[in-house]
């Protein structure tokens, strides 16, 4: 009789127990620290597809006036578009593409500061990729998370995407010289975002014409 | 939302692990998801299974765990999961709230999530 030695010894386990989701929230950490000791504001600009995110950017750096002190990362699926719309207010801009990503990453932003020469930068802004989903679980380590909707999504955007207002800052909402033609309430949107976020500053803006800019420029502390 | 690009990223650990240690086919890999996390649980398995295609994982079985979440909500101080109902679907995540009180204003201690626990191989 023959005796089939069992297989199994050659059957192995590797344990790794590694956090796919936290090795994000640990880049971000360090992205932080980066930014508290070169002493530079961080500031995540979140929101919807063509809510003005760009636009609101644009119109801040207008009237903050400090030329190359700011620096923008200009995050979008593959054109250089907003990057270039965004230097012709005498930014430092470095644009970052996520190819098929729908959220720009703690490690996307690492490797760009590390790209970037933030010697003499104060404020860091950064234009995450349109997308009211993503980027809620992937925290850059920006000191503030700014998310920016318009009446053009319509009246049920805060319902329908309650995560990423949780953990925003500040909410902004844009083109209101359109909601009357758009049939939006902009107090039942706010009604929501207090609901969800109750102590964070809700701000009407229109970015074409600078109508509100200026709140968020004092919510975000960048008077100086 | 993003499960390609996690579960790229997961093949990605799962190959350089094999690699690294002994080599040989990897038969099965165990990973254990958070129900606070926008990552579709058949989604995931779909995408692992395709990217695996090709590679010593061809064939492994995907054996996905969900973690349930527990909340600790800052208004009524409430301790615990959240209401049960459709786990990992985005629908079940937009309307979490406090199951006590309603509040969207809680500490989310458990269910974030996304671990790759290990892989099981043969030489
Ligand atoms: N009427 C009106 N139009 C606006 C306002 N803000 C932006 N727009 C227009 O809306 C369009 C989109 O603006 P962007 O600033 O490119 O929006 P975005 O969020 O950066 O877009 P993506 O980066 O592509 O997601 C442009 O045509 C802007 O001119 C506003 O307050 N009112
Ligand atoms: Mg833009
Ligand atoms: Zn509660």
């Amino acid at each position: 009789m023959k005796i089939i030695k069992s297989k199994r010894s050659e059957i192995f386990d590797i344990e790794l127990n590694k956090d796919l989701l936290a090795r994000n929230r640990r880049l971000a950490k360090e992205n932080r620290k980066r930014f508290d000791h070169s002493n530079i504001l961080a500031i995540d600009i979140m929101g919807s597809i063509g809510s003005g995110k760009t636009s609101l950017i644009k119109s801040i750096l207008k009237r903050l006036g400090l030329g190359k002190k700011v620096a923008v990362i200009a995050g979008d699926l593959t054109t250089t578009i907003d990057a270039e719309r965004i230097e012709k207010e005498g930014a430092r801009v470095i644009q970052v593409n996520t190819g098929k990503e729908c959220h720009l990453d703690a490690n996307l932003i690492r490797q760009a500061i590390e790209r970037m020469k933030l010697g003499g930068v104060k404020v860091l802004f950064v234009e995450n990729v349109g997308n009211l989903i993503c980027p809620g679980e992937f925290p850059l380590g920006a000191h503030k998370r700014v998310v920016v909707i318009s009446v053009t999504e319509g009246a049920y955007t805060l319902i329908k995407h309650p995560y990423i207002f949780r953990e925003a800052d500040v909410i902004v909402l844009n083109k209101i010289d359109l909601a009357k033609a758009m049939k939006v309430n902009s107090f039942q949107l706010e009604k929501d975002a207090k609901k969800i976020n109750p102590n964070v500053p809700f701000i009407k803006t229109n970015a074409l014409s600078g109508m509100g800019v200026s709140k968020i420029i004092n919510v975000l502390g960048l008077r100086t | 939302m993003h499960e390609f690009s996690v579960s790229s990223e997961i093949v990605k650990n799962v190959l350089d692990a094999t690699q690294k240690n002994k080599g040989g086919k990897v038969l099965s890999i165990q990973l254990e998801i958070g129900e606070l996390t926008f990552l579709n649980v058949e989604q995931v398995t779909f995408w692992i299974i395709e990217l695996f295609k090709g590679s010593v994982a061809e064939g492994a079985e995907v054996k996905i765990k969900t973690i349930n979440a527990r909340i600790h909500c800052k208004v009524c101080g409430y301790k615990g999961g959240i209401r049960s109902g459709q786990k990992n679907s985005l629908r079940h995540l937009a309307l979490c709230s406090c199951p006590k009180c309603n509040s969207f204003q809680f500490k989310t201690e458990r269910g974030q999530e996304c671990v790759l626990r290990r892989i099981k191989a043969v030489k």
